[in-house]
């Protein structure tokens, strides 16, 4: 878009809108060849069940079928993978990741997380940023994560927006399912300046995004007065085309998130700021969602009821010095426990294929299994909007199937096989040619 | 003092030995652990297996162990129980004095004398298992300082949770680290070549200052009595140690050349390297490590977070074991010392480990490392007692330490409310 160019409001928010939900799966180019039939093995569906010696068929990148031997008909031309004594499970979805921002964290050369020259930085976009050859991103699959939230590092208020990607694909174009599909807003604390500089405390903070958002309601409204102004006017007016208000990106960014279009991040860590962070939410009617959450443990019952979903972690956080050493631990499972949602995430982009572990790790502090791999496939799903298309193994949705040997939640389990959009990807990345270079004979 | 004094202090000792005669020994001088799975370490798992421990000590390992009635019973319900995990390269306890970086050559620094023994990590790492870790100066500098070895018994105060008899070791860094510090400052090093001739350097002068107190010290012994004493030097004193053997050489040091080097300048003032840390390209010259004698402490799956973590791999470990290195996984962490097991466990997945010898990565190959491989790192008669009851397979996801015991006492029960530590109260 050319700055100069003029865009009327009306004409400005269906752009808004229809790139930020265009979903396009896959190109023709990129897509599966022909039907692919996983055999006899041991599916776990999530939405209805366990399927021991079941049949999976995924076709055009979307599953087909799903069921027990049997009861599935097998395409004729279809690859078929005898798959007995694996198991079969929907990709994983990881719910924060900065994978396609950072290739070595040292190197700021590499570092494209945050924009750190203000806090309010809703107009940078992940999309704008994201590296899809990334070589951390093979890795990232290499555990059978399939699909990612990739968001600005945490040190701004309002760091810009997330992007939901795909772990596959002819490039970021493709990669890049859901664009500014939400919008980090952080209340942790790390994002005070140093003093001189503002916002030094939680109450400049707070002051800042407050203005933001007032800032975002009046520039909404001069353009809905320019509009109106504009449907009145008769052609043959004498006054000559009325001015539009001037375009300000980082308030037009927050205009969605004001009308309740999309889905803030709310992110905490104690239980004070929490409750600031969601009066101010509350404040602008703010759609949210909540995140870390990690030392709130005494409000548990207040997060209940505020009915959101919450995006847990990372588990491994430290407690407090006067907490038991598995007070974060016990977290999701003290959150499940109270019917809230919850899903999982690694808060990385090196360490994205450990996702499932942490997972697994909450179960042995009181979350149910089934909540636990739910959390990091369907609930992440139903979280970000995209349940029709991803999060379980059901016919309809996209082909996004990890074969492995065992529970997906073990650090032994071994990732076999992976399809994206049906696509069978490989398992090979840097680190898997660096092994077979050095241990060649 | 006079005989009636005298008097009343005899007959006040006298007494106070009776008392203590009076009072039975604590329950936990006889401990029986009976009805687990034994992973022992050293000599494959045992199915219902007990393990009896007096006075601190493991006496007794197997199948068929006979304990006194008197022994305090901990039935372990047909769990997992391995020895107390070791972790041989954390910085814990330290706060943020781990660093002297006001000059790349610090041997004289004591980590002991930084060591805050009540740290809550200590207490995280013990409910995560461990039970004895090697603290470690960071790698800000070339040599940043003399180790301590510790026991994680929480509570017990400084000095018990010191590792009697440890073997002293001293850290060096080789890498970005150092030249970034020093080179940030526009000192040198600010390059590898600039580390290597600092390092180079201060050997020079322990050789030097070797020298000149054999000279005097030749000379006391031929009798000279106008042998002038030379001045102790901390610094090159600790360094002299170096060259003497009576320090355990740990080198953070990451790349495959730099590994080379390192051992190359061992040679050259013949010292040993213990272990290089971190050691992420090890799989590129294992059979030179292993020809040396050199373990690695390494992370199971960490890369990336610099320019030579770039080309770490999480086959590593198994790569380099099975080309004859010792391998140790250790933590570099606050949080990963807190599931060492699962870190190990990755090794299974990543070049196929067994089960005995992702254990060892965290038991007998770090306690080798420390240079306490006698006294803990199995479940061996003349052992230490540092034991831990898990709760589901150590070697997965699910492994949660149920109780930990060092030295035989129960340190860590996670069935305890509050802490779960039976001897510590906060405040106290």
């Amino acid at each position: 878009m050319k700055p100069a160019m003029k865009l009327d409001f009306s004409a400005l928010r269906r752009l808004l809108i229809t790139a930020g939900f265009a979903l396009c799966l896959g190109s023709l180019a990129w897509a599966q060849s022909k039907p692919v039939v996983l055999k006899g093995g041991r599916l776990l569906t999530i939405t209805h069940g366990v399927i021991e010696n079941g049949v999976l068929v995924m076709q055009e990148g979307k599953i087909a079928a799903v069921g027990a031997a049997g009861s599935v008909s097998i395409p004729k031309d279809a690859r078929v993978i005898e798959a007995k004594g694996m198991t079969i499970y929907p990709g994983l979805i990881d719910s924060e990741t900065n994978l396609g921002l950072i290739e070595i964290s040292a190197e700021s050369s590499t570092d494209d997380r945050v924009e750190p020259s203000d806090e309010i930085m809703p107009h940078m976009h992940v999309y704008d940023a994201f590296h899809a050859e990334s070589e951390l991103i093979p890795v990232a699959r290499f555990n059978g994560v399939t699909n990612a939230v990739v968001a600005p590092a945490t040190d701004d208020t309002l760091p810009g927006q997330d992007v939901f990607i795909q772990l596959d694909g002819k490039s970021a174009k493709d990669m890049m399912l859901v664009r500014d599909m939400a919008m980090p807003l952080n209340f942790t604390g790390q994002q005070r300046r140093s003093d001189p500089k503002y916002p030094s405390t939680r109450m400049g903070m707070a002051a800042q995004i407050r203005q933001a958002f007032l800032d975002a309601q009046h520039y909404a409204q001069d353009w809905d007065d320019y509009e109106k102004k504009k449907a009145a006017a008769s052609p043959d007016d004498k006054k000559g085309p009325l001015k539009a208000p001037k375009r300000d990106l980082k308030l037009e960014a927050l205009i969605p998130y004001l009308q309740g279009k999309k889905t803030i991040v709310l992110a905490a860590e104690e239980a004070s700021d929490l409750q600031a962070a969601v009066a101010l939410a509350r404040e602008f009617n703010l759609k949210f969602v909540l995140n870390h959450i990690s030392h709130t443990q005494g409000v548990l019952d207040y997060v209940a009821s505020l009915k959101v979903p919450v995006i847990v972690g990372p588990i491994y956080e430290a407690p407090k010095p006067a907490e038991r050493y598995d007070a974060v631990y016990r977290l999701p499972g003290e959150l499940s426990k109270r019917g809230i949602k919850i899903a999982f995430a690694s808060y990385s982009a090196h360490d994205v294929r450990n996702l499932p572990y942490q997972a697994g790790y909450a179960t042995a502090f009181g979350l149910p299994y089934d909540e636990a791999l739910r959390a990091i496939t369907l609930n992440p799903a139903e979280i970000w909007g995209v349940a029709d298309q991803l999060g379980s193994l059901d016919a309809g949705k996209t082909a996004n199937v990890v074969v492995a040997t065992g529970d997906p939640l073990d650090v032994k389990t071994d990732v076999k096989q992976l399809f994206i959009a049906g696509r069978e990807v490989p398992l090979t990345n840097r680190q898997t040619r660096l092994r077979d270079q050095y241990s060649a004979p | 003092m006079s005989r009636l004094w005298s008097a009343i202090v005899l007959a006040g000792l006298a007494s106070l030995s009776a008392i203590a005669q009076q009072t039975p020994p604590p329950a936990h001088n006889e401990v029986v652990i009976k009805n687990a799975v034994l992973m022992t370490v050293t000599h494959g798992d045992i199915q219902n297996g007990s393990v009896y421990i007096r006075d601190g000590k493991i006496v007794a390992v197997g199948k068929d162990v006979q304990a006194p009635t008197t022994a305090m019973v901990i039935d372990a319900g047909g769990k997992f129980v391995t020895p107390g995990l070791i972790d041989s390269h954390s910085h814990i306890a330290l706060g943020d004095d781990v660093n002297e970086a006001t000059s790349p050559i610090t041997p004289q620094m004591m980590m002991i004398d930084a060591f805050d023994y009540q740290d809550k990590a200590v207490y995280r790492a013990l409910a995560g298992g461990v039970t004895t870790s090697l603290l470690l100066h960071g790698s800000a500098n070339m040599i940043g300082g003399q180790a301590i070895v510790i026991k994680h018994k929480y509570g017990a105060g400084r000095d018990a949770m010191l590792f009697p008899g440890a073997p002293r070791s001293i850290k060096f860094a080789s890498g970005e680290n150092p030249k970034r510090v020093y080179g940030g400052r526009g000192q040198t090093p600010s390059t590898r070549m600039g580390n290597f001739a600092i390092q180079r350097e201060a050997l020079v002068q322990a050789q030097d200052y070797m020298q000149e107190w054999d000279n005097y010290e030749a000379k006391v012994k031929l009798g000279n009595k106008d042998a002038e004493r030379p001045k102790r030097d901390l610094k090159l004193e600790a360094l002299a140690d170096v060259l003497r053997g009576k320090l355990l050489v740990q080198i953070h040091c990451y790349r495959a050349d730099e590994f080379l080097s390192e051992m190359a300048m061992a040679k050259e003032f013949g010292y040993k390297v213990r272990a290089f840390h971190h050691a992420l390209e090890a799989y590129k010259v294992p059979d030179q490590l292993a020809a040396q004698g050199v373990a690695i402490a390494t992370f199971a799956d960490w890369w990336g977070y610099k320019n030579e973590a770039w080309d770490a791999i999480p086959w590593n470990a198994v790569l380099s074991m099975r080309k004859g290195v010792r391998v140790a996984i250790k933590s570099d962490s606050e949080d990963f010392t807190r599931r060492l097991n699962q870190e190990a466990a990755k090794t299974m997945r990543y070049g196929g480990a067994t089960q005995d010898e992702a254990l060892k990565m965290i038991t007998i190959n770090p306690a080798w490392i420390i240079g306490v491989e006698d006294r803990v790192g199995s479940l061996d008669v003349g052992k230490d007692a540092d034991v831990v009851i898990w709760d589901g397979d150590p070697l997965s996801t699910y492994g949660v330490p149920n109780k930990v015991l060092i030295d035989g006492d129960v340190y860590f029960d996670r069935s305890l409310p509050g802490f779960g530590m039976p001897h510590y109260r906060e405040g106290e």
